[in-house]
């Protein structure tokens, strides 16, 4: 059991470096020189916008068993990437490269089945057979957008949410859902609230963990005005705001990894 | 003279308004269709009365004069549905480039997958052409293309041995079912959302259950069997949906596609909850005709003219979809557009009709 929090410790760290090596510009003075917290300068922001913590108990599992490992990235227009400047600039991809170098050890393969303007219910149906056909050990799901949008009531959205990430589980799956998007457009709407507080209710129950997308791009925007991480449509994000997706992610995925050894999991 | 009410035309013109319904995220009346109380759902029996639809019109005089022409007149129905779904498509691409525009939403360039045609015109347009790229909910009608190409082999199979064109059929499923075979998605990644090798088999079995040999002709001697076996099917279907049971993967033998639920691949737990569906439903029709006379009516219009119906109700369901986000969905705005679309509906294939009716031929 020991190797486990080991092994992290190690991918944790080097996930740092890498990132630290790609990046000349150094994080803010001040920032806590703890493991895996190394987010590129443009990207930096408090952990506790990152993340809320959850159990990657098969994940883990696998790297200390030094398995290759295969993650299914599922959603919608964020997780196809649009808003990038190419098909292959979306955050699985640039989530590939982080972890691959993180990981340098592990094989990773991040698989993308972003499907643009759907809704949680129908990825729900469409994850059953994608799941069952690639066995990934980790699904990034992110969702959300498109139910706030298109008001589906914030209940029965929980509802798909709740029985899909047991489903999940009880297939011995790790899941981490990634949330709504910031945008000044909608930072007031009720049915955006709504459906994002759904989720981390959700997430905080089934102790999931969660990608705090909204919390992450509304500090970037507050704190750095001037760095463009939307799209020109004010909606999508760029190849900058996948990148820092991309990082936030990886952050949460080492640090749920991490995190593990303090906790009891709890299923 | 259009043909009177009939049990084919009743379901698929039910089927086509639970399409429709299906097609509005969100809705209140989307928790109430087929889907939540079976494994299968209408898009099912549409493609399975299809196929019931295509042996019907080959079994007419006329055809059974002629079996070569009226073969060919399938393919030329295939080309029919072709120019259909390319005319749908444009039509929902300018209506969500209109709210977009309308409504200073360029998310709404995302919903039916359409984010790829806004950000690449050009090679998106050739998908569409090809079918390699399709509107999500528009996913039926290439199908159906692809479909009526299948149906002369189908045919001309079925004239040679009642058991030969079913037994190729279910040979083409257990194959591409062991071995993920799917038309491509292009330029996009992955495949058909509604996978035509698999889902030939539910459109032959439809044709083969409606002949009078063959398959048909053994249901027609065991209907007492088949529907008592039915039953219990579709209890058990009926409580894994709302109890959201599903096999656990691990303990799933290879190749998984025959043990899951996958609507894309058509798995057999859903082509059997469809046929006990179809054999335990055959008095429905005697009695709403009895005793609802103008559902049974109605349905059976919007039946008889399923193409174009089809087609109003994908854009109506569009529409539907921007309303809801303009005016914040509630029971009350889906009432109004649930019952909009299938007025239009009902509109649409009573405008069919009449138009024949008053054409000289």
């Amino acid at each position: 059991m020991a190797r486990i929090p080991f092994t992290v410790l190690i991918l944790a760290a080097a996930l740092g470096l890498a990132r630290a090596a790609e990046t000349p510009a150094p994080p803010p003075a001040g920032a806590p020189p703890t493991v895996g917290t190394k987010l590129s300068a443009a990207c930096d922001v408090p952990a506790n916008d990152i993340a809320n913590s959850g159990s990657l108990r098969n994940l883990g599992a696998k790297l200390a068993r030094g398995e290759p490992i295969t993650i299914l990235a599922i959603g919608s227009s964020s997780t196809s990437g649009i808003g990038a400047s190419s098909r292959s600039r979306n955050y699985p991809s640039d989530l590939r490269g982080i972890l691959g170098k993180a990981l340098a050890k592990a094989k990773v393969t991040v698989i993308n089945r972003g499907i643009a303007g759907e809704v949680a219910s129908e990825t729900a149906d469409r994850m059953r057979t994608e799941v069952a056909l690639d066995r990934p050990d980790l699904v990034l799901w992110q969702l959300g957008t498109n139910d706030a949008v298109a008001h589906v009531d914030p209940s029965d959205f929980e509802t798909t949410v709740v029985d899909t990430v047991r489903w999940l589980h009880d297939n011995g799956i790790d899941v981490a859902l990634i949330g709504l998007q910031y945008t000044s457009r909608f930072s007031r709407d009720a049915s955006y609230v709504a459906i994002r507080d759904a989720l981390w209710k959700v997430a905080d129950r089934e102790h999931v963990l969660y990608v705090r997308r909204y919390s992450a791009m509304r500090f970037i925007a507050k704190t750095r005005a001037k760095l463009k991480m939307m799209a020109p449509d004010n909606f999508h994000l760029n190849d900058l705001g996948y990148e820092c997706m991309a990082e936030h992610v990886a952050k949460a995925v080492v640090g749920a990894l991490f995190v593990k050894r303090f906790r009891p999991v709890a299923r | 003279m259009a043909r009177a009410p009939n049990s084919i035309d009743f379901w698929r013109g039910l089927a086509l308004v639970t399409i429709a319904i299906d097609h509005i995220p969100g809705n209140f009346y989307e928790g109430w269709t087929l889907r939540n109380f079976a494994l299968s759902d209408a898009s099912q029996i549409f493609v399975f009365l299809a196929g019931w639809a295509v042996r019907l019109v080959l079994s007419g005089r006329k055809a059974q004069a002629d079996p070569t022409a009226a073969r060919m007149r399938l393919v030329r129905r295939a080309w029919t549905l072709y120019v259909a779904q390319a005319l749908i498509s444009a039509i929902a691409l300018g209506i969500l480039e209109a709210a977009a525009w309308w409504f200073d939403a360029a998310f709404i360039h995302d919903w039916l997958n359409a984010a790829d045609f806004f950000g690449d015109p050009a090679g998106t347009t050739l998908g569409f052409l090809s079918l390699g790229t399709q509107l999500s909910y528009f996913n039926i009608l290439p199908l159906y293309v692809a479909l009526m190409l299948w149906a002369p082999a189908m045919a001309w199979l079925d004239a040679r041995g009642p058991w030969l064109a079913l037994g190729v059929s279910a040979a083409i499923y257990a194959v591409a079912l062991a071995f993920r075979l799917n038309f491509p998605n292009w330029p996009g990644e992955g495949g058909w959302f509604l996978d035509p090798f698999a889902w030939q088999f539910i459109f032959t079995l439809g044709f083969a259950l409606a002949g009078e040999a063959g398959l048909g002709g053994w249901a027609r001697r065991h209907s007492r069997a088949l529907t008592a076996l039915a039953v219990p099917i579709l209890v058990a279907g009926l409580l894994m949906v709302r109890f959201k049971w599903s096999p656990r993967l691990a303990d799933l033998p290879e190749p998984r596609l025959f043990f899951i639920f996958s609507k894309t691949y058509l798995s057999p737990a859903l082509i059997l909850s469809m046929l006990a569906l179809a054999a335990t439903t055959r008095w429905v029709f005697p009695l709403v005709a009895r005793w609802a006379g103008p559902v049974a009516r109605w349905a059976s219009l919007l039946g008889r003219n399923s193409l174009n119906v089809f087609c109003v109700g994908s854009v109506a369901s569009l529409l539907a979809q921007i309303a809801r986000y303009w005016t914040g969905g509630g029971l009350a705005v889906d009432t109004f557009l649930v019952g909009a679309s299938v007025a239009l509906a009902l509109f649409t294939a009573w405008h069919t009709e009449w138009r024949a009716s008053r054409s000289p031929s």
